[in-house]
C-alpha cells in the first residue's frame, strides 16, 4: 500500500477517513518515507489529527517526515493556471482571474479538477515518496475522480484538455495511484461503499487499493444465553449492548470485501490520540 | 397562520432524518397538523413512515392522522423557480443549458436554495401547525441558511457584472472593453469559446435576478423566524460540525435553540459496583467486567464532550438514548420521543 506514490482515501462522511489518512502518514514517516498529506477540500478536518491549528496551501511540517496542506480553491486555481497551464506572466492577471473564477463557479468539472490537481502536481514534482489525499466523501468522490473526463467532454482542445489527459493517465496508473475506501460496519456506510465499488468497476478511473473497515468492535467471549446467568445491572446491560452492536457489525462486515480491519478505540478523546493508536495497528498490518 | 418551524441540522449519520420524523409524529399525536420535509435523498424516512413515493408534494402518512411527509426534489424545484421568474423562452433555454444543470445539480447553494423555497411555500400555505425540515449533512446544513444570499450574489453578482459591464447590457454588448483580452486568452487556453458560452448563459441567468432576489429576502426572513436544532453524537466528526453550527449560524440566523445528543449510553455504566454472585463462571465474569470497563470509558468521554459543549455554548443538551434497532414504523418513532421527553419542548413556541 505504501509503495504507491498517491493514495486517495474516501468513504461516507463520519467513518474516520481523516484518522486513517493521518495514521498512515505517521506510519509511512516512521518507515522513512517523505510524506505529504493533502486535504482536497477546505476544512476537511485533517488538521486536528496532527494537532495543527489550521493548514494552509503551502506544505506545513506537522510531524517529522510529514508535511500537510489544505487545498484553498483560489490558490489552487492560481497554481493550476499559472504553473501548470503556463499562462504568460504578461497576461492581464486581474481580468484573467476574474474570468477563471466565473469558469470555476459554473463549468462542470473545473472546480474539481483544480482541487484534485494539487496532489497530482505534487506527485509530478516528485518531492515526496507518498502523497496521501484526504478526499471528499463518497457522494462527491466520483465528480472529483472523473473531472479529467468531464473536462475533456466539455472542451474540444487546448491546454486544459491536454493537461486533463495527463492527469487521467496518472490517476489510472495502478503503479502510481490507488484508492482506499474506509467504511464502518453499519448499514449506510456499507451500502454506499458497495455502490462506490460497483461504480468503480464500471468506470475504473482509479485502481482500488483496499476497503478498510474502521471501528470494528472486539469479540466478547460470551453469548446472549450466558448473560442470563448475570444479575440485572450495568454489567449485563453493557454486555447486551456490545453483543447487539457486534451482531450488526458482523452482518455488515460480511457485505464488504476482505480488507484491513481497524479497531473501535474506546474512550479516546482527541483526534491526535486516535491517529497515533491507529498507526500502531497499521504497523502490524503492513 | 404561521406554523412552528423546526430546521434540523447536524453532521452526517447522526440520525437527523429519524429525529425529524419523530418530532413530526409527536406533533401530529399532540393534534398539530404536521409536515416533515427531508432534503436527504435517503429512502429511510419513506420506509419508516410507510410512504413509498415522496416528492415535493406532501404525502399523507397512512398510519398517523394529521401527519404528512415530503422529500425535496431539487430538479423539479428549480424548474418551478425558473418558470416563475423568467419569460417562457428564457426559462426553456436555461433549463436546457448544461451549465444550468451543473449549477442546479451540484452547487450546494442551489440545492439549499431549493430547500429554502420549499420550506417557504409550506410556511406560506397555511396548511400546517408544525413544519419539520431536515437538512443535508455537513456544510450543506449551513448552506441552507446562507443559500438565499449566495444565490442572489451568484445571479446578480460581481462576476456577471464584470463580464457584462456594469449594467445589464444586451447580448451584443457582451465582449467589450474589459473582458475581451481575457476572453481571448482564456479561449486559447481552453481551446474553444467556452467562456463566451458561459457569459451568454449568465446573461440568461441574470433575467432571474429581480424575481429571485425578492423571493430570497422572503425566504431569509422565514429562516430567521424558524427554530434551528443541532443534532450530534459525541464522536469527534459530528462534534466538529455541531461547533460550526453554533459558531457560524449565530451571525446568520441567530443561535440554534437546542443541541440534541443522539445515541447516548447510560451514565450508570460508570458507577457500576462489582459483579456479585458466586455462581457466575469466572471467564464470563472477566469478559463482562472488561467489557463494562471499556464502555464506561466511552461513557466518560461522551459525558466530558457533552459537558464541554454545554459550558462553551451555554446550552442545555437534550439526550436521546441509544436504541438497538433503527425505527421502522410510526410506533417506533413515537417510542423514540417517549424515551427522550425533553424533545417535546421543541414543539412549543
Amino acid at each position: 500500500m505504501l509503495d504507491r506514490k498517491l493514495l486517495f482515501v474516501s468513504g461516507k462522511g463520519g467513518v474516520g477517513k481523516s484518522a486513517v489518512v493521518a495514521s498512515l502518514a505517521l506510519l509511512a514517516a516512521r518507515r522513512g518515507l517523505r510524506v505529504l498529506v493533502v486535504g482536497i477540500v477546505e476544512g476537511i478536518g485533517i488538521a486536528s489529527h496532527f494537532a495543527a491549528e489550521q493548514l494552509g496551501y503551502r506544505p506545513h511540517r506537522v510531524r517529522p517526515g510529514v508535511d500537510a496542506l489544505e487545498v484553498k480553491r483560489s490558490d489552487a486555481l492560481d497554481e493550476y493556471f499559472r504553473l501548470q497551464m503556463r499562462i504568460p506572466r504578461a497576461a492581464p492577471t486581474k481580468v484573467l482571474s476574474n474570468a477563471l473564477n466565473v469558469l470555476v463557479e459554473t463549468a462542470p468539472g473545473v472546480r474539481e479538477i483544480v482541487s484534485i490537481g494539487k496532489p497530482v502536481f505534487e506527485v509530478w514534482r516528485g518531492g515526496y515518496d507518498l502523497v496521501l489525499a484526504d478526499s471528499p466523501p463518497l457522494g462527491q468522490l466520483f465528480s472529483y475522480l472523473r473531472a479529467p473526463h468531464t473536462i475533456s467532454d466539455l472542451v474540444p482542445g487546448g491546454a486544459i484538455r491536454q493537461q486533463a489527459a495527463r492527469m487521467d493517465n496518472t490517476l489510472r496508473d495502478p503503479a502510481t495511484t490507488g484508492l482506499l475506501l474506509v467504511a464502518t460496519p453499519e448499514e449506510l456506510p456499507v451500502l454506499e461503499t458497495r455502490a462506490a465499488l460497483d461504480r468503480l468497476e464500471a468506470e475504473p478511473v482509479v485502481s482500488l487499493e483496499a476497503v478498510v473497515s474502521n471501528r470494528v468492535l472486539p469479540d466478547l467471549e460470551t453469548t446472549a444465553a450466558d448473560l442470563d446467568e448475570l444479575p440485572a445491572g450495568s454489567h449485563r446491560e453493557a454486555a447486551a449492548h456490545h453483543l447487539a452492536l457486534l451482531a450488526q457489525q458482523r452482518r455488515w462486515l460480511a457485505e464488504l470485501p476482505e480488507g484491513p480491519r481497524l479497531p473501535y478505540l474506546f474512550g479516546l478523546r482527541t483526534a491526535g490520540e486516535v491517529a497515533e493508536r491507529l498507526s500502531e495497528v497499521w504497523d502490524e498490518y503492513l | 397562520m404561521t406554523p412552528r418551524s423546526l430546521v434540523i441540522t447536524g453532521g452526517g449519520g447522526v440520525g437527523k432524518t429519524t429525529l425529524s420524523a419523530a418530532l413530526a409524529v409527536a406533533g401530529a399525536e399532540a393534534g398539530m397538523r404536521a409536515c416533515v420535509v427531508t432534503v436527504d435523498p435517503a429512502r429511510r424516512l419513506a420506509d419508516a413512515l410507510g410512504v413509498d413515493e415522496l416528492g415535493n408534494r406532501p404525502t399523507e402518512v397512512p398510519s398517523q392522522p394529521l401527519l404528512w411527509a415530503a422529500m425535496l426534489d431539487v430538479t423539479a424545484s428549480w424548474e418551478a423557480i425558473v418558470h416563475q421568474h423568467a419569460e417562457p423562452e428564457v426559462a426553456q433555454r436555461l433549463l436546457e443549458n448544461p451549465f444550468f444543470r451543473a449549477i442546479a445539480d451540484r452547487f450546494p447553494a442551489a440545492q439549499a436554495y431549493a430547500a429554502g423555497e420549499q420550506m417557504a411555500e409550506h410556511i406560506e400555505s397555511g396548511r400546517w401547525d408544525l413544519l419539520v425540515v431536515d437538512t443535508p449533512p455537513a456544510g450543506g446544513g449551513i448552506d441552507f441558511f446562507t443559500a438565499p444570499r449566495r444565490m442572489q450574489e451568484m445571479i446578480g453578482g460581481r462576476l456577471l457584472r464584470w463580464l457584462t459591464g456594469a449594467g445589464i447590457p444586451g447580448r451584443r454588448a457582451l465582449y467589450r472593453v474589459t473582458a475581451r483580452p481575457a476572453l481571448k486568452l482564456a479561449d486559447t487556453v481552453l481551446g474553444g469559446p467556452l467562456l463566451e458560452e458561459i457569459a451568454e448563459f449568465l446573461l440568461d441567468l441574470r433575467s432571474l435576478h429581480d424575481g429571485l432576489s425578492h423571493r430570497a429576502r422572503a425566504i431569509e426572513l422565514h429562516l430567521r423566524r424558524a427554530t434551528s436544532v443541532v443534532v450530534t453524537t459525541a464522536h469527534p466528526t459530528p462534534m466538529r460540525e455541531a461547533r460550526r453550527f453554533f459558531e457560524e449560524l449565530t451571525p446568520e440566523v441567530g443561535r440554534p435553540e437546542a443541541v440534541v445528543f443522539n445515541r447516548q449510553l447510560p451514565d450508570a455504566w460508570t458507577k457500576a459496583r462489582n459483579l456479585r454472585g458466586n455462581h457466575i463462571d469466572p471467564r464470563l465474569r472477566t469478559a463482562v467486567r472488561d467489557n463494562l470497563n471499556r464502555w464506561a470509558d466511552e461513557v466518560r468521554r461522551q459525558h466530558d464532550v457533552k459537558q464541554g459543549f454545554a459550558a462553551r455554548y451555554a446550552v442545555e443538551p437534550i439526550d436521546v438514548p441509544w436504541a438497538e434497532a433503527a425505527p421502522t414504523s410510526v410506533e417506533d418513532l413515537a417510542r423514540l420521543l417517549a424515551a427522550a421527553p425533553a424533545l417535546e419542548r421543541l414543539l412549543e413556541g
